[in-house]
């Protein structure tokens, strides 16, 4: 099959053939929906499904290393079958080419290293965490699970835009189903919804984007649009800071994509699914909500980094979108007490960063925070769960205190301040440190960007205090409980609780993940992005700076190179946010719901943290902005449709129907009065004769 | 003014002899005294009559013609039409029998069902 | 031997629509089961005997003279095109029979043999190579169509059936008048009379372009009330919500099809550049058409009715694939017919297994299936999402293509030096606006999904599960009639190909039929480049 002339390779740019294997990558999760279909369908009530998935994915993860150990320089396609051929012609552009297959090349292999192996370990922590559920809506769960690594899979790896988009819409579909398991209660299903649709405006632009890459470029094979010599010749131009040679087409087609990648990576103004996802199970919004889907956006960008730096707009706006998230989300975060929302709005937060490093040009930082990010964030969120499956449900950071103190709970606080050191970005130890300093230095460094370095500053501070806000609330402290209320029928009340400490699987998953963020160290922070920087480079997310080789070198910062006191400036910064979490939630707290000094910063801050806490009212807004607006033009529609265009219809039929209520009225039934309109009509007819007979004689 | 009419179309003096105008008044008016006579009356039978004399009408003016014209066609249709009034008066009045037997009545009113 | 296939196709359900007229009526369904499944035989002889690498040419031809001294013959033979459609039909047919198992307990030898003798009909349709074989059988349609809603729908059969009869008759009615004036005005070209599709497209061509205008409008008159298009679809939803589960399968599967067939082979054959001119104004119908009926749908509380509307909504999709007059769009648009067919027609056989159970549609007193009917759910959630265009199901195949073929089809794009572009009258913000209506079917579809399916149970008062003498959850035989569909949706979304490349070469004769006007392509210095505006080419 792969003889047949679908994708014409320019020299400078030799795309090979991938091995058949990495097909095996998707193949497997695909095959682990399959059984779990036939187990859901046979009825099993065991934890079969999720040694399957396990499994599956394990096998996938074993495939992506081996995918990394034999792959070369470059990029390879594999191609399964033909999807799309349509062809009117014989010219570029005439025919419209979507291979089912999968174009591999460095950053593939980097995302899916992550994306599979994270994958696997949630599994194995989802095999424990929904065990209450064990039965039809265990198959379920991990029938959507693999649907999702499947769908991600072809998202990464797709050959050309569409399979991306095949990807893309995948995911959303088991974010919708996964958001929504819990499906009898409304918040959930609800919940979904707004996932799915909200997504869906993105992938609008997105699916735009994909058009006009076609129209323009005449592929959408990422193997012919890389090796385009049009495409070569734009990023000619704008590597000279020429952007008026480059047509508005060309640069208008990363402003459509980069609306996609808003949508599913939860930025402004699209990021309001976000954190209503949290309605689904943990260990999805651990892989799904933080790891893995919500960085999609991130790698639309890397992967399109060649057609993003075409447009003399699209990456600074890029930037911008991404500063003003993260700081945006950070404020609310800060205002929330449930603590997976408070994850939630961080990962909103985060992904902000990771934009901001790809509008700064900073490919390489953006991709190693996505994957530091994975591995504590995944970790936070799974701890998040182990309190919540621990604690009945409960996740209001009022209502716990003093976790680490309980027996069985110590594996939990001790990977839970992993995370949070991570996520706080403390200096040196932590790998979310390295990464995130990457982006912020880079954005000091790139002309114009300042402002969005100062966002990300502080943001960094805002983070640091919210992220131990958490740790010192719920899990130092004096002990204290109060179950949620997922009760599970055993007969005893809240009075009677019993929090159950996580068992092995969740454990060893905390373990591990907690050990891959010191891991991820040395493979993001040496030498500007070590391990991943090298991945990025080899690929089309790599930046080539021609024209501003200088800037690199040049001194700002206060007179110093920034990338070298960026580490001493963030160091500080972070610090200084968790001693400020220390003394406000910490220092004086005698129960889990009181602490004097954060009531009086409260306080003193007035109405802004209730703002804050009703996160700036923003789905209001788009409630009142969109949602009512559109909801009373359909009712309009509705009766426009009943009254006016039916209407119209039924007044064509009436017409006739009236004139022959008219006319029927002379047919009396009585015979005379029939015989005297005869009888006149013979009358009237004999004397136009006459008539016209005496005028002619 | 009737007279005038038919003076003016030549036909010859009153009272000169039978000619064939008297024929055709003759006829005339039986037809108008049918005519009203199915118009006015709700009897069956007498609107039934009315017809008949009708007929009877167009076939003296027939005959007139006929005689006038000395061609038989007129008097040959004549004949037919007489014999299929014969035939059909029979029907006719088996039918308003008929029609009596349902309503105990006949009058034409009763029979309205055409009323659109 | 092979020109017997499509007489034989046609003769087969209604030799069998007779039989279940004098059956007993107990063995009427089995009889028409049958009936269905036989006559789907000779149209499965004719997937496998079609000779794709000639998909243009109309293959199985077989003609018998009727009236030779008005050029009338009932003449038959099928490109592609009309080969997959009537594959369509056929794979429908045994699907109602089994939707309409237990539902159609009065009269059922009226109900089945009706639904065989709409078969051939609709097989005629798209076989027909006679204008008057053609709209003969394209009238034919509505008479059975009339009997099943008007006999066997609910509360208001009789108004919707007659609204949809005199609504559908009078529209054809204007298109007849079109059709007769291009057959006159090709007798006048031949010098003798001639009703063959082919000679009289040839023939249309040929006329001026106020008269093919005219000719234009006519026919759109008829086909698209068929369609239906905005703002003549009011019919739909009332024909949909009245008529029986069988009925409305059949009218969103096929009948609908007519009116889009209709203009690919009609007025895109006939025609062309009068559409094209026009085409801007009737791609503004068919996108107010997606984004309104979209949005009405959003407000439905009656289930069957907000599928109803969704089938105008997505219909619209399929004529602007036709309106872009290229490749892509036309691909697109045959592929829609298709895949609508598939997933449009399975949620009416949903809705019609709810019914059956519940007696009622109002998503106010049924909800929360889930966690009664899983299978039900299951079935549902596929079709909805094979509905909202999820990528590798149909539905998003057909959208995508003719979203992008009216994207490409400018030749404003093309004079910028565009590769990509096409030819057309339509263009990037066609496309942009049309492809609201993905958002809007996704908001609308996942809200029925969360009532219907997802929630708390809700059940109207006073239901009880061992009344409606049917199983709790689908039946097998449900599930039989729903799996054919299924297995459609997904093998059209993962393997589009097959089906694309059986229909590329009508298409392209299609295309190539149309004589644009030249346009230039500037040799493509960067400079020439500069100077284009993508926003610029609304015409």
């Amino acid at each position: 099959m792969t003889g047949d002339v679908i994708l014409t390779f320019a020299a400078d740019a030799p795309v090979g053939v991938a091995p058949w294997w990495v097909m095996l990558i998707p193949a497997l999760p695909m095959l682990g929906v399959i059984l779990c279909t036939l187990m859901a369908i046979a009825g099993v009530r065991s934890k079969l499904p999720a040694w399957v998935t396990v499994g599956c994915l394990g096998a996938s993860f074993v495939v992506a290393v081996a995918m990394l150990l034999n792959h070369g320089e470059g990029a390879a396609v594999a191609k399964a079958w033909d999807w799309f051929h349509i062809s009117w012609g014989d010219a570029q552009g005439q025919q419209f080419n979507a291979i089912f297959g999968f174009y591999i090349d460095r950053l593939t292999i980097l995302w899916m290293l992550f994306v599979t192996g994270l994958a696997t370990l949630i599994g194995l922590y989802a095999s424990e965490y929904m065990s209450h559920d064990v039965g039809p809506g265990y198959c379920r769960f991990f029938v959507a699970f693999n649907l999702f690594v499947f769908s991600m899979a072809c998202l990464v790896m797709g050959a050309n835009m569409l399979m991306l988009y095949l990807g893309w819409e995948g995911v959303g579909l088991c974010s919708y189903l996964l958001i929504g398991y819990y499906y009898k209660k409304p918040s959930a299903v609800a919940a979904g919804k707004k996932a799915f649709i909200v997504n869906r405006i993105g992938d609008l632009g997105l699916a735009l984007g994909v058009y006009l890459t076609f129209v323009h470029f005449g592929t959408i094979e990422y193997a012919e649009l890389f090796a385009s010599d049009k495409l070569a010749g734009y990023l000619e131009h704008a590597s000279h800071g020429d952007f008026s040679h480059i047509p508005l087409a060309a640069q208008v087609i990363p402003m459509l994509l980069m609306v996609g990648a808003f949508g599913k990576s939860a930025q402004l103004p699209l990021y309001v699914w976000l954190p209503d996802a949290m309605e689904g199970p943990t260990p999805v919004s651990a892989l799904i909500h933080a790891a893995t889907m919500v960085t999609a956006g991130v790698f639309l960008i890397a992967r399109t980094y060649p057609v993003f730096q075409v447009s003399e707009y699209a990456l600074p706006t890029v930037a911008w979108i991404g500063g003003l998230t993260a700081f945006f989300s950070a404020t609310i975060g800060m205002a929330q007490f449930d603590i997976k929302r408070i994850m939630a709005y961080s990962t909103v937060s985060q992904l902000g960063y990771m934009f901001a490093g790809l509008g700064v040009l900073t490919s390489v930082g953006a991709a190693a925070h996505v994957f530091t990010h994975a591995f504590f964030k995944a970790l936070l969120f799974l701890c998040c769960g182990a309190v919540m499956h621990g604690f009945a449900g409960q996740l209001d950071l009022r209502k716990l205190s003093g976790l680490w103190r309980m027996k069985g709970w110590g594996i939990v606080s001790i990977t839970m301040l992993v995370g949070c050191l991570n996520l706080a970005g403390f200096p040196v130890i932590t790998s979310g440190f390295w990464s995130k300093d990457m982006i912020m230095a880079e954005a000091f460094v790139r002309p114009g960007m300042g402002p969005v370095g100062w966002l990300l500053l502080i943001t960094a501070g805002l983070t640091a205090y919210y992220t131990f806000r958490v740790f010192f609330r719920v899990f130092v402290g004096p002990q204290e409980y109060h179950p949620g209320d997922e009760l599970h029928d055993d007969g005893h009340g809240a009075e009677h609780f019993h929090p159950h400490a996580p068992g092995w699987a969740i454990n060893s998953v905390l373990v591990i993940l907690a050990v891959l963020s010191f891991v991820a160290i040395p493979l993001v922070a040496l030498n500007h992005g070590g391990w991943v920087g090298e991945m990025i480079h080899g690929s089309t997310a790599h930046y080539e700076a021609h024209a501003e080789a200088g800037h690199h070198g040049s001194v700002w910062l206060a007179g110093f190179n920034p990338h070298a006191v960026m580490y001493y400036i963030s160091a500080v910064v972070g610090i200084a946010g968790i001693l400020v979490a220390y003394a406000l939630h910490l220092r004086g707290r005698t129960s889990a719901g009181e602490a004097p000094a954060a009531e009086a910063f409260k306080n003193a801050l007035g109405p802004v943290q209730r703002w804050a806490e009703h996160k700036w009212y923003v789905d209001e807004l788009y409630d009142f902005l969109f949602r009512k607006p559109l909801w009373v033009l359909s009712q309009i529609f509705r009766y426009v449709d009943m009254l006016l265009v039916d209407g119209l219809v039924n007044t064509a039929g009436w017409i006739p129907s009236a004139l022959g209520g008219r006319l029927r009225r002379g047919q009396n039934g009585v015979l005379q009065s029939y015989a005297a309109s005869m009888a006149g009509g013979l009358a009237l007819f004999v004397v136009v004769v006459l008539i016209l007979a005496s005028r002619s004689g | 003014m009737l007279e005038l009419v038919l003076c003016q179309a030549g036909y010859p003096e009153p009272m000169a002899s039978v000619t064939l105008a008297h024929y055709l008044v003759l006829s005339a008016a039986m037809f108008v005294l049918g005519l009203v006579g199915f118009i006015t009356r709700r009897n069956l039978i007498i609107m039934f009559l009315c017809t008949e004399l009708m007929f009877q009408a167009a076939g003296l003016a027939l005959i007139a013609f006929s005689r006038y014209h000395l061609n038989l066609d007129g008097q040959t249709f004549v004949i037919f039409v007489l014999t299929v009034a014969a035939a059909e008066a029979a029907m006719a009045l088996a039918l308003v029998v008929l029609l009596f037997r349902r309503r105990e009545s006949l009058s034409s009113e009763e029979w309205a069902e055409l009323k659109g | 031997m092979n020109s017997v296939l499509i007489p034989v196709s046609l003769a087969l359900p209604v030799v069998f629509a007779l039989l279940v007229a004098f059956m007993p009526a107990e063995r009427a369904r089995g009889t028409a089961l049958v009936g269905m499944l036989l006559s789907a035989v000779p149209v499965l002889g004719l997937l496998f005997l079609f000779d794709y690498s000639r998909a243009a040419e109309f293959q199985f031809a077989a003609s018998v003279e009727w009236a030779p001294q008005l050029g009338l013959s009932l003449s038959v033979g099928i490109d592609s095109v009309a080969l997959l459609l009537i594959a369509l039909t056929a794979l429908l047919g045994p699907v109602c029979v089994l939707g309409s198992w237990t539902a159609i307990t009065d009269r059922p030898r009226l109900f089945y043999s009706w639904l065989l003798v709409m078969q051939t009909a609709m097989i005629g349709v798209f076989a027909a190579r006679d204008l008057v074989f053609f709209y003969m059988c394209f009238e034919f349609t509505l008479l059975p169509m009339f009997v099943l809603i008007g006999v066997f729908g609910s509360t208001n059969r009789k108004i919707a059936s007659i609204k949809f009869f005199l609504y559908t008759f009078t529209g054809s009615l204007i298109a007849l008048a079109g059709l007769v004036y291009v057959a006159w005005s090709a007798s006048g070209h031949y010098g003798r009379w001639t009703l063959d599709i082919g000679e009289l497209a040839a023939a249309a061509r040929l006329m001026s372009p106020t008269e093919q205008g005219l000719v234009l409008a006519a026919m759109l008159a008829g086909f698209a009330v068929k369609v239906p298009l905005f703002p003549l679809h009011t019919w739909l939803p009332l024909a949909h919500t009245e008529a029986p589960t069988a009925g409305s399968v059949i009218l969103a599967g096929v009948l609908l099809k007519l009116g889009t067939y209709g203009i690919y082979r009609f007025v895109l054959g006939f025609v062309p550049m009068a559409m094209v001119e026009h085409a801007p104004f009737l791609a503004v119908l068919a996108i107010i058409g997606i984004i309104y009926a979209g949005l009405i749908c959003w407000v439905q509380t009656d289930v069957k009715k907000l599928v109803a509307y969704s089938s105008v909504s997505h219909l619209g999709f399929c004529v602007l694939g036709l309106l872009a007059v290229n490749t892509t769009g036309l691909s697109g648009s045959v592929m829609y017919m298709l895949s609508h067919g598939l997933s449009t027609g399975a949620l009416f056989l949903m809705i019609g297994f709810m019914y059956e159970r519940y007696h009622t549609r109002d998503m106010g007193q049924v909800q929360g299936l889930a966690s009664k009917m899983p299978v039900w759910s299951s079935f549902m959630v596929f079709f909805v999402l094979a509905s909202v265009g999820l990528p590798g199901l149909n539905g998003f195949v057909s959208e995508f293509l003719c979203l992008i073929g009216a994207f490409q089809s400018s030749s404003e794009l093309v004079a910028a030096g565009h590769p990509g572009a096409t030819a057309g009258a339509l263009g990037p913000w066609y496309a942009a606006v049309a492809g609201v209506g993905m958002v809007v079917a996704a908001m609308y579809l996942l809200i029925m999904v969360g009532k219907v399916v997802w929630g708390e149970l809700v059940e109207p008062a006073g239901h009880d599960d061992a009344h409606t003498g049917l199983p709790v959850d689908l039946s097998a035989r449900e599930i039989a009639a729903l799996l054919p569909l299924a297995a459609g949706c997904l093998i059209f979304g993962l393997f589009p190909q097959p089906l694309l490349g059986a229909i590329e070469a009508p298409v392209n004769v299609a295309v190539r039929s149309i004589e644009f006007e030249p346009v230039d392509v500037p040799h493509t210095t960067e400079h020439a480049e500069a100077d284009l505006q993508v926003g610029e080419v609304a015409p």
